[in-house]
């Protein structure tokens, strides 16, 4: 008789979990945190509009998209066509809120998987957790070199970081001076967190391994309210090139300071970021015009995957896609891209299939030559275009071969 | 203490002891640590700002030390964090000597603008020092490796070491305020010339609570860095880590011993809850409960919860006594 | 070379200017009622969106955006005083403290809700271009905003020391009960005073808007700044604010440009912490 009950009690538990399962494959959830309040809200939000979007284009079919990743629109094919689902969480910029929110979604929530988290404090501490609940993090955007290198074994970045720029800002200024452009002096102009530190100090030594001169490492707060003296320092100097690596509200205060006194250096050159914000280009792109930024997003012609991908964007947030939130976007297709080919919502799977990850440049948004995970979790095929500042947009001119649009020098600014 | 009236403490001390059996789920366990913590930064600031009325809008610089060293002593010679602790301490301790003999000689708002301003000065320079990790910050051990680390997964062991450590402050803060020391500082917070007046000497016992105050509040900086492995100037030099202390502790009620542990009681799962609640809604809502909530507790009632407590209790008394 | 170093000094001196002009409120406040009020940075980018609502919503002239954040900030500094200051000040200090620093929270985060994060700027030229003096170049929005801050600098100066009105403020921070008993009513003055220095904080962020990108956040790095400043000039004293002001916007790009824009605040800084221990009453205030 206990025979029979445990039996009973046997297959009782076994229908339950395989109606667990069955239910579970209808959808599969994946946290995000972003700072949606706090100085870097505006950013934050603009990531949770492009994974929502991300979200809908794998979860519904749009046609003309469908050579990307999970382009058809059908779900998750090899999870019998389970939808994807992003539960969001608000890390306000603190790395151990960052850390609480992280721990929510993965025993409370029980997301399979993570993508954030904007600031590199956070996906610093984030990836920590991530790391000890055996969870694959996917960190989009975050820029800081060391968050992938640290032994970790679940986080992965899809997107370049200071180290593929180095090597795109030099291949560019040996180009230019091939071409019997003068670029032998240039300055940095960079904002004293993480950011800037870290990406300046990589790019300008990549650019002394180039044969260049750097004259000039300006560093200042990013919320400064006057730069004056730095823009007079810059005059003083008389870089060929400028590199600035801002965020938004210096960017916006650097160009109406250079309009101010009248400088303008002959290149210009900016990091994303602050210059790619919509809200730069509508205050005080008039006064930008040519400043060459960098990015691994272009909107292509109409008709395009990416133009598509921009239309649907736009019409939920009012503004084109910009590099960071594409590259979220970017981030968020190849998470489910290697859920989907895991077969399962298992982390461990998952891990095997992001560390097997290897995506053709033709199933991409961005402009990366693939995705190729190394054993420290970085995309070693991650690159960018540059792109330049002509009218009210940015358009791409290099490399040639992506470019829509000619090179204009020099820096023209409020002409 | 009277057998009744120590009932209300019994009970609030059992429900701390079993809060992580009763709440075993990940998240509620770190929430509970996380109140712990900030309860200890909140009483550590309470013995200076609380007792002695010494507002210190500063209180940053020493939790940012005791989260520096420690990791310091990790990236350094690849030491257990915690061995740097005592190392934090005897740093805030000299720091808080430096600023505060000086510093003291400034009166209500002129000592709390200098607090402020120190502390920002810390954390702008350790935001562009490079040896201590300039604006990038400090990491922990990534996976620990010995029990010394005390990296754990669980927050359950940091829940109890960190109701250890409050247990510590809030026992020397309770012997300091019946002792004469208290009876001075009291003395003191009502004003510096009417504590002269009674032969108190100010001067050396304003030093006395800030030496306290700063040792506690660097042992909670190492606790925060061991608990999240990680520190950068923002998140442990910042401003809003001193305001964060005063608004817990005043929340609660300044000046009475389990204020700040109330304060954190309430402050710490609003803020984290709110995540849930709005669903990582960009409105913000969360601070403009919060600033309103703070403004009210100052307009109506300054002593904090406590002290509402504390009518509302005298309010159901009186009608049984009243006979 | 030395153009260049008296472009430094002009520039920091018309930053100084605009210092000047947001502080001047804050020390009036201060010295009068000695009150710390958290929230005065947060008034300023109330003042900074007004001037934004009326030139991009409502369509306004630039004209319009200082008398319109005046009249709004000074409304709203009236009512800030009967309703939070007035009950809180007699209080103790922390609940000085804490009051203020839940409404600039308050603040701050209904302007978050109401805008959202993303920064926004007048159009550019909103307030002219910039004039080339022989070789130095001042920015229009700087120069305006640094000659409307010493009007009301010095006006403000005048009101308090030249007029009846300015008496009875004044009598009433010197000894609340003797003007009281002379028939001046302190709380109408202490609510005009409120009224006056957030106004002056209003119309500051007006001038600042044409100048700086707009934020909710912006208001805390203003608030630090105006204590400094405050701190400095001497609480109480509005002349001592604009000295103070033109100083340390002066100190604070020299540093900038001979040493590197970091040592800018800590210059800045470190100078206020000296001025503090060696003399707390500032430049010009009294002990």
């Amino acid at each position: 008789m206990l025979g029979l009950m445990w039996r009973g009690l046997l297959v009782g538990s076994l229908a339950v979990a395989a109606s667990a399962a069955v239910r579970a494959d209808d959808v599969v959830k994946i946290g995000s945190i972003y700072p949606l309040t706090g100085v870097a809200a505006s950013a934050g939000n603009y990531a949770k509009q492009a994974i929502e979007i991300g979200e809908d284009i794998v979860n519904s079919p749009h046609p003309g998209l469908e050579k990307l990743l999970l382009g058809e629109g059908k779900g998750l094919p090899n999870l019998k066509g389970a939808k994807i689902q992003v539960d969001f969480a608000d890390h306000q910029g603190n790395p151990s809120v960052g850390q609480s929110q992280t721990l929510r979604l993965i025993t409370e929530d029980k997301v399979v998987a993570m993508l954030g988290a904007y600031q590199s404090s956070v996906s610093f501490s984030a990836t920590a957790v991530a790391e000890r609940y055996g969870i694959p993090f996917l960190v989009a955007d975050s820029s800081a070199p060391n968050i992938t290198g640290r032994g970790f074994k679940w986080t992965f970045r899809p997107t370049p970081i200071g180290t593929d720029f180095a090597k795109i800002y030099s291949k560019f200024l040996t180009e230019l001076k091939a071409q019997g452009t003068k670029v032998d002096n240039v300055a940095f102009v960079f904002e004293n967190t993480d950011y800037g530190t870290s990406v300046s100090s990589v790019v300008s030594d990549a650019i002394k391994a180039a044969g260049l001169n750097v004259v000039a490492m300006i560093s200042y707060s990013a919320n400064s309210t006057d730069v004056s003296p730095q823009v007079l320092q810059l005059r003083d100097k008389k870089p060929d090139v400028v590199i600035f690596i801002s965020y938004t509200a210096d960017a916006i205060l650097y160009m109406k300071s250079m309009k101010t006194l009248d400088y303008k250096p002959p290149i210009e050159i900016a990091d994303d970021s602050g210059f790619s914000d919509p809200a730069f280009v509508t205050s005080v792109g008039n006064l930008a015009q040519g400043v060459v930024n960098r990015s691994a997003w272009s909107m292509g012609p109409p008709g395009s995957p990416t133009a598509i991908i921009n239309e649907l964007y736009k019409a939920k947030s009012g503004q084109n896609l910009d590099d960071t939130s594409g590259r979220i976007m970017q981030g968020f297709f190849v998470l489910a891209d290697a859920i989907n080919r895991a077969g399962s919502t298992d982390p461990a799977a998952i891990q095997k299939a992001l560390i097997a990850t290897d995506i053709k440049p033709d199933q991409l948004m961005m402009g990366y030559n693939g995705v190729k995970f190394d054993e420290t979790g970085q995309n070693i095929l991650a690159s960018s275009y540059l792109i330049q500042l002509q009218g009210k947009e940015y358009v791409s001119v290099w490399p040639a071969a992506n470019a829509t649009a000619k090179l204009v020098l020099p820096y023209k600014g409020w002409e | 203490m009277g057998g009744r009236r120590a009932l209300p403490y019994l009970a609030v001390t059992a429900i701390v002891l079993v809060y992580p059996l009763v709440f075993s789920g990940a998240f509620m366990g770190r929430l509970g640590a996380l109140v712990l913590l900030s309860a200890i930064g909140a009483s550590s600031w309470n013995i200076l700002g609380g007792y002695a009325g010494q507002i210190s809008v500063g209180h940053a610089m020493f939790y940012g030390i005791g989260a520096y060293v420690p990791l310091m002593a990790y990236k350094l010679w690849e030491l257990p964090p915690v061995v740097g602790m005592p190392v934090a301490i005897v740093f805030s301790l000299v720091v808080a000597t430096l600023i505060g003999f000086p510093t003291f000689r400034l009166v209500g708002h002129y000592f709390s603008m200098a607090t402020i301003a120190v502390a920002e000065l810390i954390r702008i320079v350790i935001s562009n020092w490079d040896f201590v990790g300039g604006a990038i910050g400090l990491m922990g051990p990534a996976v620990s490796r010995t029990v010394l680390d005390l990296s754990f997964k669980s927050s359950v062991p940091y829940y109890y070491l960190f109701l250890a450590v409050l247990a510590v402050v809030l026992g020397v803060t309770w012997h300091l305020q019946r002792s004469r020391t208290g009876y001075y500082l009291r003395a003191i917070k009502a004003g510096d010339r009417a504590a002269r007046s009674l032969g108190v000497p100010v001067r050396r016992y304003k030093l006395f609570a800030l030496l306290l105050s700063a040792g506690f509040t660097s042992v909670a900086g190492s606790l925060y860095a061991l608990m999240i492995g990680f520190a950068d100037p923002d998140s442990v030099f910042g401003l809003l880590i001193s305001v964060e202390m005063i608004i817990v502790a005043a929340l609660g009620g300044a000046g009475r011993l389990f204020g700040p542990l109330i304060g954190a009681a309430i402050l710490v799962p609003l803020r984290e809850f709110s995540n849930s609640l709005f669903g990582g809604g960009s409105s913000g809502f969360t601070y403009i409960l919060f600033g309103g909530i703070i403004m009210l507790i100052a307009r109506f009632e300054p002593g904090g919860l406590m002290e509402i407590g504390r009518r509302a209790v005298a309010l159901f008394r009186k009608p049984v006594h009243a006979a | 070379m030395t153009l260049t170093l008296i472009q430094v000094i002009v520039s920091g001196l018309l930053v100084g200017a605009v210092y000047a002009l947001f502080s001047s409120g804050l020390t009036l406040i201060w010295g009068m009622m000695n009150v710390i009020n958290f929230g005065h940075g947060d008034f300023v980018m109330v003042g900074m969106y007004t001037a934004f609502v009326v030139m991009m919503w409502l369509h306004g002239g630039a004209g319009w955006i200082g008398p319109a954040a005046g009249l709004l900030l000074f409304a709203l500094g009236v009512a800030v005083y009967y309703g939070l200051i007035r009950p809180v000040m007699r209080g103790p200090m922390l609940a000085q403290i804490l009051s203020t620093f839940g409404l600039a929270l308050f603040i701050r985060y209904t302007a978050f809700w109401i805008f959202s994060a993303n920064f926004v700027t007048l159009p550019e030229g909103a307030l002219g271009g910039t004039i080339n003096l022989g070789g130095i170049y001042l920015g229009m929005p700087q120069l305006i905003a640094g000659i409307v801050a010493i009007a009301l600098t010095i006006g403000m100066y005048l009101l308090l020391t030249h007029t009846r009105v300015g008496s009875q403020l004044l009598a009433v921070s010197e000894d609340r009960n003797a003007a009281m008993l002379m028939g001046i009513r302190p709380d109408r003055m202490q609510a005009l005073a409120w009224g006056l220095a957030s106004a002056a904080a209003g119309i500051a962020g007006a001038l600042m808007a044409a100048i700086y990108p707009i934020s909710p956040t912006i208001g805390e790095t203003l608030a630090l700044t105006a204590f400094v400043v405050v701190t400095f000039g001497g609480f109480g004293s509005v002349p001592g604010a604009l000295l103070a002001g033109l100083m340390i916007g002066v100190v604070q790009a020299l540093s900038a440009y001979w040493f590197g824009p970091i040592y800018r605040d800590v210059a800045v800084y470190a100078i206020f912490v000296l001025m503090l221990w060696v003399r707390p009453q500032g430049l010009l205030g009294t002990a």
